[in-house]
């Protein structure tokens, strides 16, 4: 009985590894995990790669916040934002990014913000990563200061830290 | 009535299909599926990606396997396997109050509410491996 489950797992462990050799979706064999500790450490996605902006846990953006000299990007729907974001935040819809040029499109939503301004990209949470697509956008766009709150508006308002409700929601 | 020879043909059809249907979309997209373990916390960061390649393929041998009846005890020990490692992490995710997608048929699927649906679905399906765990019937197996 435990030859044949042996067995099997051996079969599938060959099956596994070797189809991903020549999958059009293959992934690294050993990927690179942070795992959510559950104290300030930043948390970061799968989907993270090399070259992307840091991403900072909540003690950092609540030091950003707290400094004031960082701007906030919601990257969530509109819908979503109004219904609580981090206070002074701006709303940069990821889903709702127009067709290029998208350089005079950050610059008029930021209001003209430097290239060497702070920005600080997060949305809804661990489950969301519409922070740091658009966290890369900016980036694309000359952007050089950025960093990417991957806790999200769900950690910050779950640290009982002040949140501005534009209206209403039913969660 | 546990040892029925018909009833255990068709729980193991049943499962087998169940486990082939379940490592469909894993296989096809392990980077989704590799999200999804990771969002259970569970599993350490370096072991993530490997467990998405190879876990999916468990599945389908051991489906395979129940359908064919070949290597038919170590699938039936597998699959129970799986399943008390399935809800012991769907379990501890729902008490953790981790918001996650459960990853178990198809991505995406809504959080919560998804891993109490998976819970229930899998309290179903595990009476069914543990009729196969425990029925002494040898019927339609090849080996």
């Amino acid at each position: 009985m435990i030859k044949q489950a042996a067995i099997l797992v051996l079969l599938a462990a060959i099956l596994g590894l070797g189809v991903n050799l020549v999958s059009p979706n293959k992934i690294a064999y050993v990927g690179s995990y942070r795992t959510l500790s559950g104290g300030n450490d930043p948390i970061v996605p799968p989907a993270a790669a090399p070259g992307d902006p840091p991403f900072i846990g909540l003690d950092v953006a609540q030091l950003e916040f707290n400094a004031g000299g960082a701007v906030f990007i919601d990257a969530r729907e509109t819908e979503e934002f109004d219904c609580g974001t981090i206070p002074g935040a701006v709303n940069i819809p990821f889903e709702h990014l127009p067709d290029l040029p998208l350089a005079p499109y950050f610059d008029s939503a930021l209001s003209g913000a430097g290239k060497d301004q702070h920005l600080i990209t997060f949305c809804s949470g661990d489950e969301c990563d519409l922070s740091l697509h658009l966290s890369r956008n900016l980036q694309a766009c000359g952007y050089n200061r950025l960093s990417i709150f991957f806790g999200g508006a769900r950690e910050w308002e779950n640290a009982g830290l002040p949140v501005e409700r534009r209206r209403h929601c039913d969660d | 009535m546990i040892d029925n020879e018909l009833l255990t043909l068709v729980v193991r059809l049943a499962v087998g299909v169940t486990f082939i249907y379940a490592s469909a979309y894993k296989i096809i997209e392990p980077g989704t599926f590799a999200k999804s373990l990771w969002y259970y916390h569970l599993v350490p960061g370096q072991l993530i990606n490997l467990m998405a390649l190879i876990l999916p393929w468990v599945e389908l041998v051991c489906g395979l396997a129940l359908i064919v009846g070949l290597l038919y005890d170590g699938a039936v020990i597998l699959v129970n396997m799986m399943m008390a490692a399935f809800i012991l992490a769907l379990g501890t995710t729902i008490v953790r109050g981790i918001d996650i997608d459960c990853g178990c048929f198809k991505a995406g699927q809504a959080a919560t509410e998804a891993a109490w649906g998976a819970l229930g679905f899998d309290l179903v399906l595990v009476l069914l491996t543990l009729q196969l765990l425990f029925s002494r019937s040898k019927c339609w197996r090849l080996s």
